[in-house]
């Protein structure tokens, strides 16, 4: 009849409307969202540097806090990105149905959790900023050597928020979070070479450090923040691109599952 | 084919069901352009579901064979296209409580790719339009039931849709508010946008719409235009006696041109002859009866039953 009927809107403008979305509904706290990424590095970086950095000096041949304050930087994108896509996500599509609402423009299932994982990429890159200019401001790193780290932080937030979706999906009360946030998260938080070197750790321990996302991203973001790198950083790229890839194809057949019935 | 006669939804046979429950059987309709049809029915009827396959929230059954067309595309496979050209005013309101009322609808007219400067003079004209002006900076929390519902109306024209899907658009509102977007819903027919509705208010679908679906446990009962229907399927008239106990004494007075019907405690006599019924109610004592001329309401309790549906 006309071209307006053939129309849709093409797929960067529909990821980018769900992304906007987001910004827009984040943003809108500025000051509860936006100061909480600078205070916690200062804080963590204050108790370590005054606490228990006068008694570790040194991990692996590097001051202690330039060392921790690289696994910061990615852990920070981890948490930013798991709360985003699990307490968040459930509470839009079970609470505020606010995934209804936005499934009546055209968008696909598929677009709605495409932009929404974009969105966490980005916010996982925002709060490992925020502690980069936190942790450069105090010369513990050299902002000319770990600019692309914030870069690091976006992947993992897109890895991490791809497995917050897949874990979601099967979710039905908000309580069963507690089990991937006590069981899974925080043990990460400890088990990934973040605080202190996974080569202490008996053999067996230190494969399933392998198995934690999380240790891929600490390794990337040391290598880039201290200028090494080697075979095992392409390994590390793999392993986060497939598994964002595998959770982000499961999580998105699922939900739709249960937003399209 | 003129204009007017152009088809927006066709339906053939559409089945859809949830495990072992069969929320949609058998349904077969067609929408022509700037026509305002209505799906009546108690809840779990499946009449949300209906309008769910429309825009590809719900995906009909592949068997039986089926044809689902809207704007000539099937939804399974087009919903893009569809939703570009639908608005939809769902069931339940899912507004971004953070936001205010301008923003809301500016994050949504983005999903249009509609630009900033048009999206705002298109706000500012559809919030007039609902008479919600005064509201453009106001908090969601804020606005009274009425108002997010007109707010929701709003954000479904936004792209100046030619096909509304309104789901229950006045449940739960005052008489004020109900008469309020009826006369809006008027206009868009007017105005050649056509209308897909689905409600329990037979006041409703008696306003606004020019064709009814009545619909039970997922199988359409009728069809046609709602005060068609009425005449064709009900007699004029109804005494209503409210004290069951008293009827036995009328009850064997009850002749040939008095239908009786007295499910669930209730006894209504209809009929197309008032003397009939002013005779009966005469052995009545004053405050037993009620006589009234016949409504939709009761064409859909006599088609639907008096028994709850929960």
């Amino acid at each position: 009849m006309n071209s307006r009927h053939e129309y849709k809107p093409p797929l960067p403008r529909r990821l980018f409307s769900v992304w906007y979305r987001h910004m827009r509904v984040y943003t809108k706290n500025l000051v509860a969202n936006g100061l909480p990424p600078f205070l916690e590095p200062l804080i963590f970086l204050v108790a370590i540097g005054l606490g228990l950095g006068r008694y570790i000096t040194e991990m692996k041949g590097v001051p202690y806090l330039p060392f921790l304050a690289t696994g910061i930087l990615v852990t920070t994108a981890m948490f930013t990105a798991s709360f985003e896509c699990t307490y968040g996500t459930f509470i839009r599509l079970e609470y505020d149905k606010a995934y209804d609402g936005m499934l009546s423009a055209p968008i696909t299932v598929r677009d709605l959790f495409l932009g929404e994982i974009l969105w966490a990429g980005t916010k996982g890159f925002f709060f490992s900023l925020a502690v980069l200019s936190i942790v450069s401001a105090f010369g513990i790193l050299s902002i000319a050597t770990s600019a692309f780290a914030p870069f690091v932080g976006f992947a993992t937030g897109v890895m991490f928020s791809s497995l917050a979706l897949f874990v979601t999906s099967f979710i039905r009360d908000l309580n069963q979070f507690n089990f991937y946030f006590t069981g899974f998260i925080s043990p990460m938080f400890f088990f990934s070479g973040v605080v202190f070197s996974l080569d202490t750790l008996p053999k067996p321990m230190q494969w399933v450090a392998e198995v934690f996302p999380l240790t891929h991203s600490v390794r990337i973001v040391r290598s880039i923040c201290f200028g090494e790198s080697g075979r095992v950083q392409l390994f590390d790229a793999a392993y986060i691109v497939g598994v964002t890839f595998l959770c982000a194809f499961f999580a998105i057949r699922r939900l739709r599952a249960r937003l399209v019935s | 084919m003129g204009r007017t006669e152009e088809t927006v939804i066709e339906a053939s046979h559409i089945h859809k069901s949830y495990g072992r429950v069969r929320a949609v059987r058998d349904m077969s309709f067609d929408l022509k352009r700037a026509v305002c049809l209505g799906f009546l029915g108690p809840n779990g009827a499946g009449k949300t579901t209906m309008m769910n396959l429309v825009y590809g929230k719900a995906v009909r059954d592949d068997r039986p064979e089926s044809t689902l067309k809207v704007f000539g595309k099937d939804p399974a496979g087009h919903e893009l296209e569809i939703k570009y050209l639908s608005g939809v005013v769902p069931q339940e309101n899912n507004l971004d409580v953070e936001l205010n009322v301008r923003q809301n609808l500016l994050i949504y007219s983005k999903f249009y790719g509609i630009p900033k400067s048009e999206a705002n003079a298109r706000i500012d004209s559809l919030l007039e339009f609902m008479e919600l002006s005064d509201k453009t900076g106001a908090k969601i929390r804020e606005l009274s039931g009425g108002m997010k519902r007109r707010l929701i109306i709003v954000r479904a024209l936004l792209n100046d849709p030619r096909l509304l899907i309104l789901d229950e658009p006045t449940t739960g509102l005052d008489p004020q508010v109900r008469h309020l977007i009826w006369d809006k819903i008027r206009q868009l027919k007017n105005g050649g946008t056509t209308i897909l509705l689905t409600t329990h208010y037979m006041e409703e679908a008696f306003q606004i719409a020019d064709r009814i679906i009545i619909m039970n446990q997922g199988v359409k009962m009728i069809e046609g235009n709602p005060k068609e229907l009425l005449q064709s399927q009900m007699e004029r008239y109804v005494l209503e006696v409210k004290n069951p106990e008293r009827f036995e004494r009328i009850d064997r007075l009850v002749t040939g041109g008095v239908r009786k019907d007295s499910s669930a405690g209730v006894v209504l006599l209809y009929s197309d002859d008032p003397n009939a019924l002013k005779l009966l109610a005469g052995r009545l004592g004053p405050g037993d009866y009620h006589t009234r001329e016949t409504n939709l309401e009761d064409l859909f309790l006599k088609l639907t039953g008096r028994d709850l549906h929960e």
